[in-house]
């Protein structure tokens, strides 16, 4: 079974990646429709003097990484909580937030961003996008932690407050680096799912905080652009290179 | 316990009572006025838009959605599961493996797609590479029907499968699986009557993630689909965009969730784990 | 000196830099300035150009409905100006503070939704006809002929209500912008006998399908063909007999703006000649500025596929805004399109 587990894993990561494969052909072709023309590397210099793509990369990056932050500290403290007992509305709240097509939602946020700013003087900007990215990524990580919740065996927490602990202690010292693997698991569903967001970003994005995925759905509506394409081989590969290592720091220690 | 609990509470209720409720109010405000000519919204209050949404057009719509999505879902569930079960059984390399099934989805979605309409097109590389094989004769309809969208959306949706999977999979005692062999399963015998129950949460949590979002997808059956296929998605989308009836697109909304609250809600009684 | 200390310091330093500088918030179509267009205007103009697009008219519009979006400079499509300018969305245009107005083409001087230019200043303007490959045994010359099982399905239309009504409306013999119910369900039914025929609904994303040979004919707009053609010597462009849609983009001052100075040095900026060529020359548009088409080198000048002919020119039609009731019967037809 190993190893038919192995062939399958391979061949499905060859599943996941073939777009990228055919990204990163089209990101060295000299041509800028999806025709063969010749190799260059012009593309990839030319994303590095598109000041307003990395500009939006680097906003995606400070949006993606906030929420992603909040909404795991948040998710993780709410799904304990609801795993010890639940609460019908705040469950239902959070699928309905799953359920609400992406327009809808962004349009409802702009709404009311646009009523509260008739109070509090603050326009459209990052925070407005980071607070839009939370109410939408918390349920991916809630789901995931309450998931894990489910096969969690609650005997090593009650051990731990018979022998004296406060219940803070026990979540703290027993429970959280049990869940870690799936608190890892659910900050990375949190930081694609916001990393990638167009719709409601572009709502209530305002002016000022341009992310990469608007940038990008500009540029590739009208033809895709090569320079998308080198972009995307970049963040893969720049990304890819950051788990090798990060992965290897983890084997060693 | 309590006040602990109602700390750990807070900080979320309070996120989704502003960023959530609140919104969803003004979805409903929405929903029983009148649009306004060139898009937004004005009295007088009408409840017009939810009349308009009981017509078998829309039924049909919904249908097809549903049918689509639980496809997807299906599919999505069957390709991850062996996808999670090996990352969970994994050794040394956990996290990475994990990372590198998230990889590409921090691309983005709109360009991946576009890449999967340059492999399936009739002169894309899957069919040229089967017709240079002699495999075929003529170009397969690998695009712009149903079935390239079911692709699509299983495409764009494994991450959310695999993660709550890989979740409930990593904490599986091998122990177990070794107990079985011992007494004589064959390893698929066993990952069916042991590890699936275990893993029910998991992939209770991955469907939902996956079917959920599926209904509202626009952007596959639009590409992939070539536009031809109308799913719920689509049909809120439009009334947002090119046909500026918003209090329609929100009172189709508030309907589709009422219909799943509802599902969910009789399914729940059967089964207290749903959510 | 710690390390906050400094990070403090370098933020506030790089502030003070920019502080001064006035900043204009412009929010146009893609593709539609050259590559030297807003540094030439930063630096002429010493000022900061926050440049943004957008994809469809409506997403743009839904943000600046609010009246407090933070953009100067949007660019409408000649059916939104009225009503924007209805919804008390855009500054009243003082002629006094755009000396180029002249430059434009007698053409656009006094344009069907604008007479007098008091709230837009046309940009660049296009058709919808139909993008083919001349490989075809019978070349589509009007709209009838997509509806010809001559092409084996390798036709496909555009994903835009406006535009196949348009087409089917034509083909009726009707306005564009026709609001009788009777020729709005006799062209659904048009379009749903259509349907199978028919690849796809695809707009811009078919290009390299055409150039690749995927597609044979494809109901496209002039300037996204024009792009095709540069990479193609085997596609042509027909503008169909029996009528086509013509639009035109505008550049307009939202009334909300705070740097309305430099939002009319702007929109003078792209009237001048040199400026408003080098952008249709590089994005390969047509551009409604006279002085500019003077400039461009006889192939583009001529280009009968980016400025139509007169006698071409007879047979368009400009896309009007529609009624409300009019818009919900049509989206209702196109739903049922749609989802035959």
């Amino acid at each position: 079974m190993k190893r038919f587990l192995v062939a399958y894993a391979t061949a499905v990561y060859l599943f996941l990646y073939l777009p990228l494969a055919v990204l990163g052909a089209f990101s060295v072709n000299a041509s800028k429709i999806a025709v063969w023309r010749g190799f260059t590397w012009n593309w990839y210099t030319q994303v590095f003097h598109n000041e307003a793509l990395l500009q939006g990369m680097m906003n995606s990056l400070i949006i993606a990484i906030s929420a992603t932050v909040i909404c795991t500290v948040l998710g993780t403290l709410a799904g304990y909580a609801l795993w010890k007992r639940r609460s019908a509305l705040l469950v239902g709240s959070l699928f309905l937030s799953l359920l609400t097509p992406e327009i809808v939602a962004g349009v409802s946020l702009l709404a009311f961003f646009e009523w509260l700013f008739r109070f509090v003087h603050v326009q459209l900007g990052m925070y407005t996008v980071i607070l839009a990215h939370v109410s939408f990524c918390l349920v991916y990580v809630v789901m995931v932690i309450l998931a894990r919740l489910r096969t969690f065996d609650g005997s090593l927490e009650e051990a731990a407050l018979d022998l004296g602990a406060t219940e803070w202690e026990a979540f703290r010292r027993i429970t959280v680096p049990l869940l870690w693997p799936a608190i890892l698991a659910a900050a990375l569903l949190c930081f694609t799912v916001s990393f990638d967001d167009y719709v409601i970003t572009s709502l209530v994005a305002g002016v000022n905080s341009e992310t990469l995925p608007m940038i990008i759905y500009a540029m590739a509506r009208r033809g895709v652009s090569p320079e998308v394409n080198a972009l995307s081989v970049l963040i893969t590969v720049g990304l890819g290179v950051l788990i090798l290592v990060a992965g290897r720091l983890e084997n060693a220690s | 316990m309590k006040r602990l609990r109602a700390i750990f509470l807070a900080p979320s209720a309070l996120v989704m009572a502003l960023l959530f409720f609140a919104p969803l109010l003004i979805v409903l405000a929405y929903s029983l006025l009148t649009r306004g000519p060139y898009g937004g919204v004005m009295l007088p209050w009408s409840g017009e838009s939810y009349t308009r949404a009981f017509d078998p057009l829309y039924g049909e719509i919904l249908w097809r959605s549903i049918w689509i999505a639980a496809l997807s879902t299906f599919l999505c569930a069957v390709l991850a599961f062996p996808l999670a079960l090996f990352i969970a059984r994994s050794q040394k390399h956990k996290t990475l493996l994990l990372n590198l099934v998230m990889l590409p989805f921090w691309t983005s979605f709109l360009i991946r797609t576009y890449a999967w309409m340059f492999l399936l097109r009739d002169t894309g590389l899957i069919n040229s590479a089967l017709e240079g094989l002699h495999l075929i004769r003529a170009p397969l309809p690998l695009l712009f029907n149903s079935g390239a969208v079911v692709l699509g959306l299983v495409y764009g949706y494994l991450p959310f499968m695999v993660l709550p999977l890989y979740a409930t999979l990593e904490k599986l005692d091998g122990a177990l699986l070794d107990a079985a062999a011992d007494l004589g399963a064959s390893p698929f015998v066993s990952v069916w009557r042991i590890v699936l129950p275990l893993s029910r949460p998991g992939l209770i949590a991955g469907c939902v993630l996956v079917f959920v979002p599926c209904l509202g997808a626009y952007l596959t059956p639009d590409l992939m689909g070539g536009g031809k296929t109308v799913m719920l998605g689509n049909l809120v989308q439009n009334q947002f965009t090119s046909a500026r009836d918003w209090p329609f697109g929100s009172a189709v909304s508030l309907l589709l969730m009422l219909l799943v609250v509802v599902v969910t809600a009789l399914l729940s009684r059967k089964s207290e784990e749903l959510l | 000196m710690n390390r906050r200390g400094f990070l403090i310091g370098a933020v506030g330093g790089l502030a003070a830099c920019s502080a001064g500088k006035p900043r204009l918030n412009v929010y146009n179509w893609e593709n539609y300035v050259a590559s030297t267009t807003i540094p030439n205007f930063e630096r002429e103009f010493d000022c900061r150009v926050r440049y943004s697009t957008y994809g469809s008219a409506e997403e743009m519009l839904a943000k600046v409905m609010g009246g407090n979006s933070g953009w100067d400079v949007v660019f409408p499509s000649n059916s939104f100006v009225q009503p924007m300018r209805d919804l008390a969305l855009l500054e009243r245009l003082d002629h006094n503070n755009l000396a180029n107005l002249l430059n434009l083409d007698s053409r656009f001087r006094s344009p069907e939704w604008d007479p007098h230019l008091e709230w837009c200043v046309p940009y660049m303007h296009s058709s919808t006809g139909i993008l083919y490959s001349k490989s075809v045994s019978r070349p589509p010359l009007a709209w009838a002929d997509l509806w010809t099982d001559s092409y084996g399905r390798r036709v496909t239309m555009l994903d835009d209500p406006a535009e196949v009504f348009a087409a089917c409306l034509k083909r009726l013999g009707c306005s564009i912008n026709s609001g009788n119910p009777r020729e709005l369900a006799a062209a659904r039914d048009l379009a749903i006998r259509q349907k199978p025929l028919l690849r796809a609904y695809l707009n811009e994303e078919v290009r390299d399908q055409v150039i690749a040979g995927d597609v044979l004919v494809a109901q496209m707009w002039a300037q996204v063909s024009q792009v095709a053609m540069d990479n193609s010597h085997e596609l042509a462009f027909s503008f169909p007999l029996e009528g086509f849609a013509l639009y035109c983009d505008n550049a307009a001052i939202l009334r909300e703006s705070k740097h309305k100075r430099l939002a009319y040095d702007f929109l003078n900026y792209l009237l001048e000649p040199r400026v408003a060529a080098d952008i249709a020359v590089e994005m390969r548009t047509a551009t409604a500025n006279g002085a500019a088409r003077a400039l461009l080198p006889e192939r583009d000048r001529e280009n009968p596929v980016l400025y139509p002919t007169p006698d071409i020119l007879k047979r368009g039609e400009w896309f009007k805004a529609l009624p409300g009731p009019v818009q919900r019967l049509r989206d209702r037809y196109w739903t049922e399109i749609k989802s035959a």
